[in-house]
């Protein structure tokens, strides 16, 4: 039936207006997460043992990878000795950030949060959105022994304007693992050094397996630069991927052990990070970069003697360091609490037990001085490795373009990794959108 | 005897009753107009007025600069064209793949019924399953597919690093059409059989049968399938957000994926609020083309 062609079109436009407002607010929303459903100033009743009585809320943000019985633990104390019921609640790095920053907008913080790195803790205090810790440092640092007991490069990246915004509870880095079977049955040592990797790539490339399985994720080729003698930042020349020669040679010898020398397969465009693990634990890879988060899924895939070896060197021995560390918001509504809290998942014992319970490495030097540690060959070959770590951003993180450089590098390393394009082009391209982002 | 009393008698509607009758829709369309203002209308009037600030809190007043900025930045527009391509390439295999797979459903083929069923399984599917799945699938060293073809004694592939685009439109193809196969199914069964037996009469072949009169009636199908699927297509963020990451390098990184990253990476949600108006735009110009192309195709 023929209807008004004024209703069809003014109807067409209302249905095509919805259509586009509820597909905006999908696109606008796809990647908010909702505000905490039970923020933290609330006082909520308790569901737990307290059977009834109020409580007060205290939340946290956490990596669902480090959730550990050691720390439940400590969090079981930590809600009786208080209180309170912690809404402990586990997100992956990308998700906790965009869940942080909707947060930040709604102005409904957590009390305690878990940081991938320095970097990223830095980016937020720029901004005013994290607490300074020197207030409770002055108390309590000397008895829990901050920053004294911690290794000076776990503490540098947490500290901006000659303010504490974080304290690093996990200190790791990344270093050569290898199939110990595999360099046997070659006849090879694990490398030292370029030339030697160099040496020991076609004894242990064959038809189906490779030396070496380089990851997709351009963080794990920042040791190449470093030790190539480049870094990512220089603070005086505002420069990038600097001194220029040695970064070019970093590039150049990643994209040959992958297109020249054919020892590395090309890395998968992908989102996962898991990639070389996966090839090392199904014996089709002999070496990869790694760290310690690959130990379990390694373990677990069995049938791989593990080893671990120093990180490469090439004009010298370096590498990134690796880990978490932990900061209060600055809008956070118990951050007493979440100092308290933090003294302590960071003792000592604590540390050991995480350790013993999960490989993980920490960063107090009298960590590194326990029996228990020094006895673990995997634990104390990531111990030996950590005083060879260095923050890769830690220049270029309080300039606050950290994200966009790191976007513009990622594009650099992936083209030239992934896609085998010409290094010295790739660099030119990340130039021009480095110059862009820094001015 | 009152008026009032006639009108209960007789069954006729009292003054009170109109008013009743007049306010009671608007009561039952209270809720979801709540519903709608607070969760879709206030968002989308508060992101237009963050759309005209800058800086990681978007409380800098910058005017339209977040406007013009987007046409400058490099970076946007390669993600813009990026995801033209992916819904170019989405829309037009989901169709033809559709109107083919509904052609041959529409046969009354025996399990036909259980086919459909099937057909639905990828669409009803959560998309992190889809994602997740294809990844591991196309996954060259370690992926199901590539070992198939090593079996077969063919060569491996690296669908993810040489043709991503097309990789992540073959995912969106593979999931979206069995749903763009029922809407052609139930269209093609809505077209009475009399217009297939006039044609036969007048020696009409099956392809004649199907270009001259399934295809011209299947239009505002084809015309709900086209504006949905650039709907979507334009705002697809999860198959590269799952799959690929964006990658290599910048290749997938579709428009509301760069999007997200200028919001939650470089916490610039002025700009990203910006970008996401002129999404809006975007998507209301090609709809309304579409809906205007349709009507003046069909006479409508």
């Amino acid at each position: 039936m023929p209807r008004s062609a004024t209703s069809h079109s003014r109807r067409d436009a209302l249905r095509l207006a919805g259509l586009g407002v509820a597909g905006l607010a999908g696109a606008g929303l796809a990647g908010c997460s909702r505000a905490p459903s039970t923020p933290s100033s609330n006082t909520t009743t308790s569901t737990g043992s307290g059977g009834g009585n109020k409580s007060k809320t205290f939340t946290m943000y956490w990596n669902p990878g480090h959730v550990y019985k050691a720390y439940e633990k400590v969090v079981k104390q930590f809600e009786s000795d208080h209180g309170v019921t912690v809404n402990w609640q586990k997100y992956q790095w990308p998700d906790l950030q965009t869940k942080l920053q909707t947060d930040i907008s709604a102005g409904t913080l957590p009390d305690l949060v878990e940081q991938p790195g320095g970097d990223t803790a830095i980016s937020l205090a720029l901004t005013g959105d994290l607490l300074a810790l020197d207030p409770y440092i002055a108390k309590d640092g000397e008895k829990m022994g901050f920053p004294s007991d911690w290794q000076s490069a776990s503490v540098r990246p947490w500290q901006h304007g000659g303010k504490t915004y974080g304290i690093q509870i996990h200190l790791t880095c990344i270093q050569l693992y290898y199939n110990k079977t595999m360099l046997h049955d070659a006849g090879v040592e694990p490398p030292s050094t370029w030339d030697e990797l160099l040496d020991v790539g076609p004894k242990l490339t064959h038809a189906n397996t490779y030396a070496l399985a380089l990851n997709q994720v351009a963080s794990y080729s920042d040791p190449w630069f470093l030790q190539a003698g480049a870094h990512l930042y220089d603070a005086d020349s505002k420069k990038v991927l600097t001194p220029r020669d040695k970064a070019m040679k970093a590039l150049q010898f990643q994209h040959d052990l992958i297109y020249k020398h054919k020892f590395s397969p090309p890395p998968t465009a992908s989102s996962d990070y898991e990639g070389p693990q996966k090839l090392l634990s199904a014996k089709r890879a002999a070496m990869i970069l790694s760290g310690p988060w690959d130990i379990l899924p390694i373990k677990q895939a069995g049938g791989v003697d593990l080893g671990l070896a120093l990180p490469l060197k090439d004009a010298q021995r370096k590498t990134t360091l690796a880990g978490s560390g932990v900061v209060i918001p600055a809008k956070a509504p118990n951050p007493d609490l979440a100092w308290d809290l933090i003294k302590r998942m960071t003792a000592l014992k604590v540390e050991l037990a995480v350790t013993e319970e999960a490989t993980q490495t920490m960063p107090r030097k009298s960590w590194g001085k326990q029996p228990q540690v020094k006895s673990n060959p995997v634990v104390n070959a990531i111990a030996q490795a950590l005083p060879y770590g260095v923050d890769w951003a830690q220049e270029l993180a309080p300039t606050g373009k950290l994200p966009q450089i790191d976007d513009a590098f990622n594009t650099l390393y992936q083209s030239v990794a992934i896609s085998n394009a010409d290094p010295a082009t790739a660099m030119s391209k990340f130039d021009s959108a480095a110059a862009k982002v820094l001015g | 005897m009152t008026s009032l009393a006639t009108a209960r008698r007789t069954g006729l509607p009292t003054r009170g009753h109109n008013r009743r009758r007049t306010l009671a829709p608007y009561a039952f369309l209270a809720a979801p107009m709540a519903f709608f203002a607070v969760l879709f209308f206030y968002p989308l009037v508060q992101e237009l007025i963050t759309s005209f600030y800058t800086g990681p809190r978007a409380d800098q007043f910058a005017g339209v600069s977040n406007f013009t900025r987007a046409f400058a930045d490099a970076n946007m527009r390669h993600s813009f064209v990026v995801t033209f391509e992916f819904a170019a390439g989405t829309l037009v295999f989901s169709i033809l793949i559709g109107l083919v797979l509904a052609a041959m459903l529409n046969a009354r083929l025996k399990g036909s019924v259980i086919f459909r069923g099937i057909l639905l399984v990828p669409y009803l599917t959560s998309i992190a399953i889809v994602g997740l799945l294809w990844r591991n699938i196309l996954d060259p060293q370690v992926g199901v597919l590539n070992r198939l073809l090593v079996a077969a004694h063919l060569p491996t592939q690296t669908w993810l690093n040489t043709s991503p685009v097309a990789t992540i439109v073959f995912i969106a193809v593979w999931q979206q059409v069995g749903y763009t196969t029922l809407l052609f199914l139930a269209g093609m069964q809505g077209i009475p059989e009399s217009y297939y037996e006039a044609a036969k009469v007048d020696g009409a072949s099956p392809w004649q049968r199907f270009w001259r009169v399934t295809l011209p009636l299947l239009a505002p199908t084809t015309l709900f399938v086209s504006v949905i699927g650039v709907i979507s297509s334009l705002q697809e963020f999860a198959l590269p957000y799952l799959v690929t990451n964006g990658g290599p390098g910048d290749a997938t990184s579709l428009y509301v994926f760069r999007l997200y990253d200028v919001a939650f990476t470089f916490r610039d949600f002025g700009y990203a609020s910006a970008l996401s108006y002129l999404m809006l735009i975007v998507i209301l110009i090609l709809s309304a083309i579409q809906l205007r192309i349709g009507r003046r195709d069909h006479g409508e």
